[in-house]
């Protein structure tokens, strides 16, 4: 007998989601089954106190493909990218560095600190664009197989080499650069201020258990330079109504084409008969059939708790147990009765509007790090704000305003203690470091809403709290995400398929895990392998 | 005016003499010019104390190829390496300790009372890591291919290496994949259970670095190490005399096949005429025109001290400008009255003069390693550094008078850049590397005869290390191989034409192989025959 859905896609988060819509517009029947009561995973949008509404995980959007919101003509389901303009970054000595998206003036603002620096920095914006039209094809191809070349993946091996042989020197120089060191280092050879270096080293760590001068963090900093957002080069940008709004335009794209979402649906296992996956069982013993079934959630739960140890070669459950996830950051999301009033800019502002990074300095960011390396959060820790209502008033009551804090380092495993005992604490450190630049913030805070490891362990089924569900470190990426011979999104179960961020290219709101994974999907059924 | 030389050599180093010897042997005339009044460089055996010899900066090889050795006949010249069966002993604070051996199986049976976890994972790692160095040998001995435009033979190559790599199990290959990028502190986890042990291997991946065992891509160094000796216990070893015994047979060597080797003559400069290097000019005015210059020195020195800048252009001294080369670590020598004694051999009795006669690591934990390095992100020396320690004279009597022995002691971390001046802190580093040996030989300090204290100041002073940098630059993903020392000039040759380095701050390296000269040597040829 032929079973009721073609596919069922487990979990609906925005690559589960995307991955849906992609195979029903091909035709396929397609079912998503979702934990929560709400769709989006970690891209979501939740009332947390009344009349606030918070982008309760992931806050910023800039890497969604843009091929992905034409696709999916996701503007027409609702999605509006509103722009984040810039990055404030108050200092410890009273002054601060805010860089906005108007570029002279940020050239301005930087020659305030260094002339020098003022010139490098368009010579740095020109090499990294470089560089991101670079890679960015990467990001939507699938990783071939080093050990076993078929000739599809001997092509792509050849297409990157080509590609980078076409680099002139000076960017061959720097892609190398890029792939291998670490984001201070890279840094080092094009500026000298000190917290312009830490505020865009940041973004080297963010979701990693890396410090700013671990090798391998330069990478990121690309991504910065690919955000396209309505084809505004590297621009971020918050999402109308939060970030659970690309969820929903993207479910309700899902549903258009004909996707089934069904919420409040925890699924217990995955079905195999011999060998074969055949369907799901639900938390509450009801089965469901499918021929295939495709996990938007990561390894540890598709394989460790869905399908079990027994049923998996030695070799591959041993790469997913030592797959790393470390989760290593946290959130703080604030409603707050005004604005918060910086020492170094007083009083509101256009300063309030973009990021507000606390990174005064390389050395501040680096022993944030240390401390998560012995098992403690960072005493002072990095933080990057953001208070979307300034642009979106939607998401709270008249007058008030939501504060998003994402705070590293907060490492999953805590030395001599818990989440659950230290969750108050974590809060609090956050809210002191805050305070140091912004002194009012404590008397404005009507409601905190604090997201441990833990949380996002226990409330998004995010394993060990990794936002980008496992660490995007060199070993875990391209054909080595999630386990070494599996960067395909097949998985050694027949007609079990990954389409999550624990897949190439990674994490980050963008859509393309789920992308490429559908379209592999459907390459394999023409070929008669499904 | 002077004879024209074929070759001048700028600085007598392992490297430069290796290089003097092919190139002699081939019937070229070269001549080394060493600014010190001995050769070696950093492989030179140095009296530190009335009657106490030691190695002066780094005190084991590489291992140094044995395939040189042979192309060179360095027997002949009174070289004799000693390949002690104990590779390695680490006490641990409890009281016991971890011994490796030359011999895996020995090794593992011992670890058998420790973990059976580690003794069988010591094996695999054994295992995998003999296969991987099988694949990674040929790299040493090549010349990395070109970027731009690989020629013929160099794609044949680096196919050869592909084969072999196809060769391997898959999942060796994909370790090999995997582990260049590691965190070697994630790496060793992978295989062991036990602190010491993990801390032990970890600390293969971090020496002579600015990298602690959680900063990625320090499992590299641990595989190119695999490169020239797979042992998992890491190479030990050490040459009969000290390492000045090495270069001292190389200089005679180098002298036999028709090489000058001066010493005592400092190069001011490197001379040249329309773009392209004409000899060099010493530091008492004489002139030495050749058709070759080669600088053993590291790049930076050579290219940013040597050469008129006006010769380069302002990117490619940008470039050089940013190879990173800030040195790590320092240097401690003991004269000591008697062999001290380890709380954790005390049982051992008789035979603890052979758990001592390899290394001695210093380093209880990962932790440990990483809060050392953390110290020196901040411009401090580590308060509790790790040392990597040996006692030659257990193996080599002649280096101390009889019944005295010597201690010779690389410790990290000793950041080149400290936050004040080293010659106020040269004693305290002292102490603090003292203390953390005496922590498991409490007999220790009553041993000290005399105390001898190199800086990385003092290094980059007395042996021309810039920053220090034992191994001419920081041997870090971003300046291997193909990058060694920039992108596009890995091929030995500089952008100033008869200008060549041969040096450890070129493929593949530091650490006393003999291989970067020999490479050099071989470019250095194919250009003096096409002209």
């Amino acid at each position: 007998m032929s079973a009721k859905y073609d596919v069922i896609v487990i979990g609906g988060g925005h690559n589960g989601l995307v991955h849906a819509a992609y195979l029903a517009k091909a035709g396929k029947k397609v079912l998503v089954l979702e934990r929560r009561h709400v769709v989006g995973g970690a891209a979501v949008t939740e009332e947390v106190f009344p009349g606030f509404k918070f982008s309760v995980c992931s806050y910023v959007v800039s890497l969604l493909r843009p091929e992905i919101i034409r696709d999916l003509d996701l503007p027409r389901h609702g999605l509006e990218i509103l722009p984040l303009d810039g990055t404030f970054t108050p200092m410890l000595n009273g002054d601060y560095l805010w860089r906005v998206n108007d570029h002279g003036k940020t050239r301005r603002e930087i020659a305030r600190h260094s002339k020098l620096d003022a010139d490098a920095y368009d010579e740095y914006g020109k090499a990294m664009a470089d560089m991101g039209r670079f890679v960015k094809p990467i990001l939507s191809m699938t990783p071939p197989d080093p050990t076993k070349l078929t000739l599809k993946g001997l092509q792509d091996l050849l297409f990157l080499g080509k590609r980078f042989q076409q680099l002139s020197g000076e960017d061959k120089y720097n892609q190398v650069q890029l792939m291998t060191m670490s984001a201070v280092d890279f840094l080092d050879q094009w500026f000298e201020t000190d917290v312009l270096k830490a505020t865009m080293s940041a973004s080297g760590i963010i979701g990693t258990f890396l410090g700013v001068r671990s090798p391998g963090t330069a990478y990121v900093l690309l991504h910065h330079y690919m955000g396209e957002i309505d084809g505004a080069f590297r621009s971020w940008g918050f999402a109308r109504g939060g970030t659970g709004a690309i969820s929903d335009a993207i479910a309700d794209a899902a549903r258009e084409a004909g996707v089934e979402i069904r919420t409040k649906t925890p699924i217990a296992k995955i079905k195999l008969v011999n060998g074969k996956a055949k369907g799901v069982v639900l938390e509450n013993g009801d089965e469901i059939d499918a021929t295939v079934m495709s996990s938007s959630v990561d390894p540890r739960l598709t394989f460790m708790k869905m399908i079990g140890e027994s049923e998996l070669p030695g070799d591959f459950v041993e790469d997913i147990q030592r797959y790393k996830f470390r989760g290593s950051s946290g959130k703080v999301n604030l409603a707050l009765d005004a604005l918060p009033d910086f020492k170094s800019i007083p009083g509101p502002g256009a300063h309030l509007r973009g990021a507000m990074s606390i990174s005064p300095s390389v050395e501040y960011m680096e022993r944030a790090y240390d401390d998560a390396k012995y098992g403690r959060f960072s005493r002072r820790p990095y933080i990057d704000m953001v208070i979307p209502t300034l642009t979106d008033p939607s998401l709270a009551p008249p007058g008030k305003h939501v504060m998003s804090c994402f705070v590293q380092y907060a490492p999953y495993k805590l030395k001599d203690t818990d989440w659950d005992k230290e969750k108050e604490n974590f809060g609090d450190t956050v809210i002191d470091t805050i305070a140091e630049h912004a002194p009012n913030i404590k008397s404005i805070i009507k409601h905190r809403q604090i997201v441990t490891p833990l949380d996002l362990e226990r409330e998004w089924g995010l394993s060990e709290g990794n936002i980008f569900q496992g660490e995007l470190s060199l070993e875990q990426l391209f054909f080595l995400r999630p386990a070494p011979g599996w960067a395909q999104y097949r998985t050694p179960i027949k007609n079990l398929y990954m389409c999550g961020s624990a897949t190439h290219p990674g994490g980050g709101i963008m859509g393309a895990n789920g992308k490429n994974a559908a379209e592999k999907l459907l390459e394999d059924w023409k070929r008669g392998k499904v | 005016m002077a004879e024209k030389r074929d070759v001048v050599i700028i600085g007598g180093g392992p490297n430069g003499l290796v290089a003097a010897c092919y190139l002699a042997k081939a019937g070229l005339r070269p001549v080394v010019l060493e600014k010190r009044n001995v050769v070696g460089g950093i492989a030179v055996t140095e009296e530190f104390a009335p009657g106490f010899k030691a190695s002066s900066v780094l005190h084991a090889t590489g291992p140094f190829l044995p395939s040189i050795a042979r192309d060179l006949g360095l027997e002949k010249h009174g070289l004799s390496f000693i390949q002690t069966e104990v590779r390695v002993f680490a006490p641990a604070p409890d009281g016991r300790s971890i011994t490796l051996y030359s011999d895996a199986a020995r090794t593992a049976r011992e670890l058998e009372r420790v973990s059976a976890h580690d003794a069988k994972g010591y094996l695999s790692f054994q295992d995998t890591l003999g296969r991987i160095g099988k694949v990674l040998e040929p790299l040493l001995t090549m010349t990395p291919p070109s970027i731009d435009d690989p020629s013929l033979s160099e794609l044949w190559q680096l196919l050869g290496v592909g084969r072999k790599f196809r060769g391997l199990p898959r999942r060796d290959a994909f370790r090999l994949l995997r582990w260049g990028p590691m965190a070697i502190a994630d790496l060793v986890a992978e295989f062991f259970e036990t602190e010491l042990l993990r801390s032990i291997v970890a600390a293969r991946g971090i020496y002579g670095t600015s990298a602690g065992p959680w900063s990625a891509g320090t499992s590299l160094g641990l595989i190119l190490q695999a490169a020239s000796d797979s042992n998992a216990a890491g190479p030990a070893t050490f040459v009969r005399g000290g390492m000045g015994a090495l270069t001292q047979a190389l200089a005679a060597a180098a002298r036999g096949l028709g090489a000058e080797v001066r010493t005592g003559s400092t190069v001011a400069r490197v001379v040249t005429k329309d773009g392209a290097a004409t000899g060099v000019v010493l530091s008492t005015g004489e002139d030495v025109p050749a058709r070759a210059v080669v600088s053993n020195a590291d790049p930076k020195r050579t290219l940013l001290g040597l050469v008129d800048p006006v010769d380069l252009d302002p990117d490619f001294l940008h470039k050089i400008r940013n190879y990173r080369a800030s040195g790590s670590i320092a240097k401690v020598h003991l004269a000591l009255s008697g062999l001290p004694e380890f709380s954790a051999l005390r049982s051992a009795g008789g035979n603890a003069s052979g758990t001592l006669s390899g290394r001695i690591h210093i380093g209880p934990d990962i932790d440990y390693l990483e809060r050392a390095h953390d110290a020196a992100k901040y411009g401090d020396f580590s308060p509790h550094p790790y040392c990597d320690v040996t006692i030659p004279t257990v193996t080599d009597p002649s280096l101390a008078p009889s019944g005295k022995h010597v201690m010779s002691v690389v410790a990290q971390f000793a950041p080149y850049k400290l936050k004040g001046d080293w010659n106020a802190k040269r004693e305290a580093l002292g102490d603090a590397v003292v203390d953390a040996i005496a922590a498991y030989a409490p007999n220790l300090k009553g041993l000290v005869a005399h105390r001898q204290v190199l800086t990385p100041v003092d290094l980059e002073e007395t042996y021309g290390l810039t920053g220090g940098h034992v191994f001419h630059g920081e041997p870090a993903l971003d300046q291997l191989f193909t990058m060694r020392p920039l992108l596009g000039w890995a091929q030995y040759r500089t952008p100033i034409r008869g200008l060549y380095l041969c040096g450890s701050g070129t493929h593949p390296g530091g650490g006393v192989t003999g291989a970067p000269g020999a490479n050099a040597s071989r470019e250095i040829q194919k250009d003096l025959r096409g002209r």
